[in-house]
Formats: structure tokens, sequence, C-alpha cells
């Protein structure tokens, strides 16, 4: 029995996976734009998850790496005449020293320290951009790549991130580390003296997480083509991968999936007014966490079962 | 030397104006174990229910404190009370996050109310200095921010150790299942904390507006003002909160000295970057 629905959940991941990759070919220009940002928040927020819902490392400061990157992408292109999807990547790469720089800080705090920490990282990287003549200042940085991609080549940049995050995700938690992940979750104390090495597992998480929002984050400069630092690097970032995140189900792998489709979809409909549409996000996160804090897609799992993908393993095949 | 000692006097009387942003912030911190990460954004609606008041009534904002700070009480028993009680727990992120989208929510409430406009709290101090030297000039409004704070530093430490309610707030901190097995109602006194601190925060909001201009969306800078100065200072000490305050603020006028205004702010972070990696409880705090 357990095999024929897990069969079947590989078949309909699969067709998803197939329709995902094609939508190029089929869809209308709406639709592909839909898709690419759905793509894009959904790498992010699987990241921002496995930090909050798996590691245990609140970090409010993601919007560090997405700026970093963002620049590293616009001055790399601009300045260097870099190809475009090289500096992308040379932008992920950037976003891991960053972190090994920041965990230096940030890695001797705590919880709630750790959280702020990361935050004044980010609002200190805001500063340091805003009066930084090398980057124009407050004004911006137009990206402006020889050859500007195709929109479908940015789509299947975006899919690969989306479905790539999604990859990386699963795989490192149905790993050892994953394992470890989860029992510290569960009883740091314990899982310590059992022999889990939570310090190296959560320094690596935190390492894989700014590689992959910062790779996310570059394909994402490189379909706005403007970066400015008062919107890379502002809490607002911050704010959506939390809105994301607790609506779909924090600490699940579906849920960032179901999270990101509300997110693009109510902020396509709100696009006209930003401000009301950051209100409602508010109401909205704060309703759920009162009233079902295990999101959409746990309080599911908690009810009737359902999973897509499971880190858990299953010990006793039937 | 000469030009330093402008610095060092904005400094130490600032110092006294982050104090009391950051009372609040540790009393909170301190009490309910919980950091209420809308507690920039709160203050900062004070300064704006201020400014409505001194539009409205034509009355300075120093008295306009006799209206906000009542209202901001109610503000904070309810915010404690509706909000933050339903998710205290073993966890820390609940809170966290409720107090996140609070402070969001606050943002951009203001931001539909009062447009993205930069304000002030507008009073005839703001102009006057007492000239202390031939270089050397003591802003009053600087000076009345410096007063006021130590004044309700030392009004909230009065409070905790002399009154009952005080008392019992620091019971059901230091002993919940204790204070409630002699009858103190935790979730209620918790709630009663929160508007003190509210209390506080309106006071610390309206000295911002007088001081500096204020947009909706200064409450994180500020948030991080009292955070810097709780960390610097230690945990749920007064005496660390004006020390914090005191340290803060001279770093970040000195930085500003140095290298010009745009980086002032950068100064202050980095120290207290510093403090959190050498000393994470604070100069005064327990461990």
């Amino acid at each position: 029995m357990e095999n024929k629905t897990r069969k079947y959940r590989w078949t309909v991941l699969g067709l998803l996976f197939v329709a995902f990759a094609t939508v190029p070919i089929w869809g209308s220009d709406y639709l592909l734009l839909f898709c690419l940002l759905y793509c894009l928040y959904l790498g992010m927020a699987q990241m921002w998850n496995l930090l909050v819902g798996y590691s245990g490392l609140l970090s409010l400061g993601q919007q560090a790496f997405i700026g970093f990157s963002g620049y590293s992408v616009a001055v790399l292109t601009n300045y260097y005449g870099v190809y475009i999807w090289l500096s992308v990547f040379l932008g992920g790469l950037f976003s891991v020293l960053l972190a090994l720089f920041m965990s230096l800080f940030i890695f001797r705090m705590k919880g709630i320290y750790f959280a702020i920490g990361t935050w004044i990282f980010a609002e200190m990287l805001l500063l340091w951009f805003s009066n930084w003549p090398y980057v124009k200042y407050g004004t911006g940085l137009f990206i402006k790549p020889a050859h500007p991609p195709s929109m479908t080549a940015i789509y299947y940049a975006a899919f690969i991130m989306g479905a790539g995050a999604l990859a990386v995700v699963y795989t490192i938690l149905r790993s050892r580390i994953g394992l470890g992940l989860m029992a510290m979750r569960d009883d740091e104390e314990v899982s310590e003296t059992m022999g889990v090495e939570i310090f190296r597992s959560k320094l690596f998480c935190f390492l894989v997480a700014a590689f992959v929002t910062g790779l996310t984050a570059g394909v994402l400069y490189v379909f706005q083509i403007f970066i400015q630092p008062y919107k890379a690097f502002a809490i607002d970032w911050t704010v959506v991968l939390v809105f994301i995140v607790i609506i779909g189900g924090i600490g699940t792998i579906e849920g960032p999936i179901v999270g990101a489709f509300l997110y693009v979809l109510f902020s396509q409909y709100l696009a006209e007014y930003a401000h009301i549409s950051l209100l409602l996000l508010g109401i909205i996160a704060i309703t759920i966490i009162l009233v079902a804090p295990k999101g959409i897609m746990g309080t599911l799992q908690e009810k009737t079962g359902f999973v897509i993908l499971s880190p858990r393993r299953i010990l006793a095949d039937q | 030397m000469e030009g330093l000692m402008q610095p060092i006097l904005n400094g130490i009387l600032l110092g006294g104006l982050y104090a009391v942003i950051a009372i609040g912030m540790s009393t909170i911190f301190g009490i309910v174990k919980l950091v209420n990460l809308a507690h920039g954004d709160l203050m900062i609606l004070s300064g704006y229910l201020s400014l409505v008041l001194i539009t409205w009534l034509g009355i300075s904002p120093i008295v306009s404190l006799l209206l906000v700070v009542p209202v901001m009480f109610f503000v904070g028993v309810f915010v404690q009370g509706v909000l933050l009680n339903r998710v205290l727990g073993k966890e820390m992120e609940p809170p966290l996050l409720v107090a996140f989208g609070l402070s969001i929510i606050v943002q951009n409430f203001l931001l539909l109310v009062f447009t993205p406009d930069a304000r002030s709290l507008m009073t005839d101090l703001a102009v006057k200095t007492i000239p202390l030297g031939a270089t050397l000039n003591l802003p009053v409004l600087y000076l009345a921010d410096f007063l006021i704070g130590v004044v309700v530093i030392f009004a909230v430490y009065l409070f905790f150790r002399n009154t009952y309610l005080g008392r019992a707030i620091r019971a059901a901190s230091d002993d919940e299942v204790g204070a409630r097995i002699m009858g103190v109602n935790t979730k209620l006194i918790y709630a009663y904390a929160m508007g003190i601190a509210m209390m506080t925060a309106a006071v610390a909001g309206v000295l911002v507006g007088m001081t500096f201009t204020f947009y909706p969306h200064t409450g994180p800078q500020y948030l991080i003002i009292a955070f810097g100065v709780v960390i610097i200072g230690g945990l749920g000490s007064m005496k660390g909160c004006l020390v914090g305050g005191l340290i803060l603020a001279l770093a970040q006028l000195l930085g500003a000295h140095f290298t010009g205004p745009g980086y002032q702010l950068l100064f202050g972070y980095a120290v207290l970057l510093i403090v959190l990696g050498v000393r994470p409880q604070g100069l005064f705090g327990k461990i």
C-alpha cells in the first residue's frame, strides 16, 4: 500500500516537473511571468525553511545575501563585462563568503541574538552600499549585460533554482545531516550527547542557504534589470519569506511550495497597492500563527497524514 | 581635541534618549523573555499619536504625553493580552514572528494613514542652545531628552522595587509557577508589564519625534538601537540600559565625527556586533 502511494506521488511530481519545464512552450506570457516569480520565491523560501524550520537558525537577514549577490551580478556584468550567468554563479559564491564572514560573529549567538545579529548585518550592508560611490550610492545600478538573455533563458534559470532548491533541501534532509538536524530540533542537548555535530550541521545549512539564496537572487536581478540598496537589502524580503513559510507550514517541505504559490497569486492581485498588501500579509501571518501555527500543509499532515515529500525514513519495508 | 568635545557632549546627552528607547524592550526581554520586534514601530506610533494631538489641540509635544502615555499603556496591554500571551511557550519562534508581523502591520498602517512624508514634532526648544565656551554649545533639546530619560528610568526602577504590581511582575518573572501558586495571574501580569513598557515607549517616541524627523518606516532603526543598548548594557539591568545608551550614542557620534554622518549608524552596529561577539551577556548582564 505504502509503495503504491509513493509511486503515485512520484508520478504527480514528475508531471508537475514536466509541466513547469515546458511552460515557455505552451504558456502565455503572463503565465510564464507567474511561474518565473513562483520558482524564485520557492527557491528562497525553501532555504529560509531549511534554516528556521529544520536547523533552528531564525534568520531575519536573508536580504543580506539577496542584496549582496544582486550587487555582485550588477558590478561584475557592468564593470567587468563578465558573462551574465557566470556572474550569477559568482554572486552565489560571494554570498557564501559573506555567510562565512557573518558566521564568525553570529554563530556565537543563539536564538533571538542570532536573529537580530543577521538583521543587523543586513542593515549594515544597506548603509554601506547606500554610502558607497563605487555602486552609485542609493540611486542604484542597471544590470546591462552585452547580450541580454531572453525571457525563456531567464525562466529556465529560475526553474533550475526552484526545482534545485527543492532537491537540495530534500537531499539534505534525507542525509545523515538531516537526520541529525531533526534530532536537534526535537532536543538539542540530547542529540548533541548522541553525537550530532550541531555546530557543523548548522553552519553547513547556513552556507548552503546563502549559496542558493544568492543564486536565486542573482537570477531575480537578471530579470529585474535594476538594483537599488533600499530595496535589495530591505527587511521586506524577510517579511515575504516569513509569510510564505508560515502560511504554507514551517518545517515541512511542502509548506513553501504551497505558500509561494499563494504569495505570488496574492501579490499579483495587490501589485498596485504595495503597502496594503504588506499590511494584509502581516495580518494573515499573525492569524495563521494564532489559529493554525503549523500552516496549511502542517495542519493537513497532522489531520490526514498527507505528505508529498517526506524526509522521514520508513524503517521496515512492508 | 577641541572639536571632539561637542560630539562627546552630544553623545552623552543622546545616550539618555537611547536608554529610554531601550528600557521598555529591556523590561519585556527580562520579564516575559520575549523580544518585542515591534517595539520600535510602537514607539513611532506614539510619535504619530502625539503629532495628531498637537495638530488638533495645539498643545506642545510634552503636554501631549499626558494623553499618549495612557493610550499606549492600553495598546501594550492589548498587544500582550490578545496576541502575544497566546503564543508564549517553549518555542521562541511563534511570539517572535507574531511581534514581527505586528511590526509590519503598524508600519504599513502608518504609511496608509500618514503617507511616507517625513514628520517631526515641532517645539521651540529645538533651536535653543546654551553656550558652554568658545566652541562648545549645549543643545537644550538634547538636554531635555537626557533629563527626561533619566527620570523615566529612575521611575521604572522605583516602580519595580517599591510597588505591589512591580514586585508581582518580578515574582512572575523569577518563578512563573511559584507566582501562579501564590495567586498571581501571570498572563495578566505580563499584559501589565507590556503596558508599562509601552508607556516608556510613548515617552521615547515623543522625544525622538521632537529631536529627529520620523517616517512610518523608522521603527526598525530604533528597534536596532534599543536592541543594541540592551545587548551592550546587559539584559534586564537598568544601570546597563543607561551605560549601554551612552556607549552606543558615543560610538555613533564619534564615528560620524571622523567619517561623516552617512556612516553614523554603521559605527553603532559595529560596536554592537563586537560586544555580541566578545561578551554576549552584555557589560552588566548575568550569564
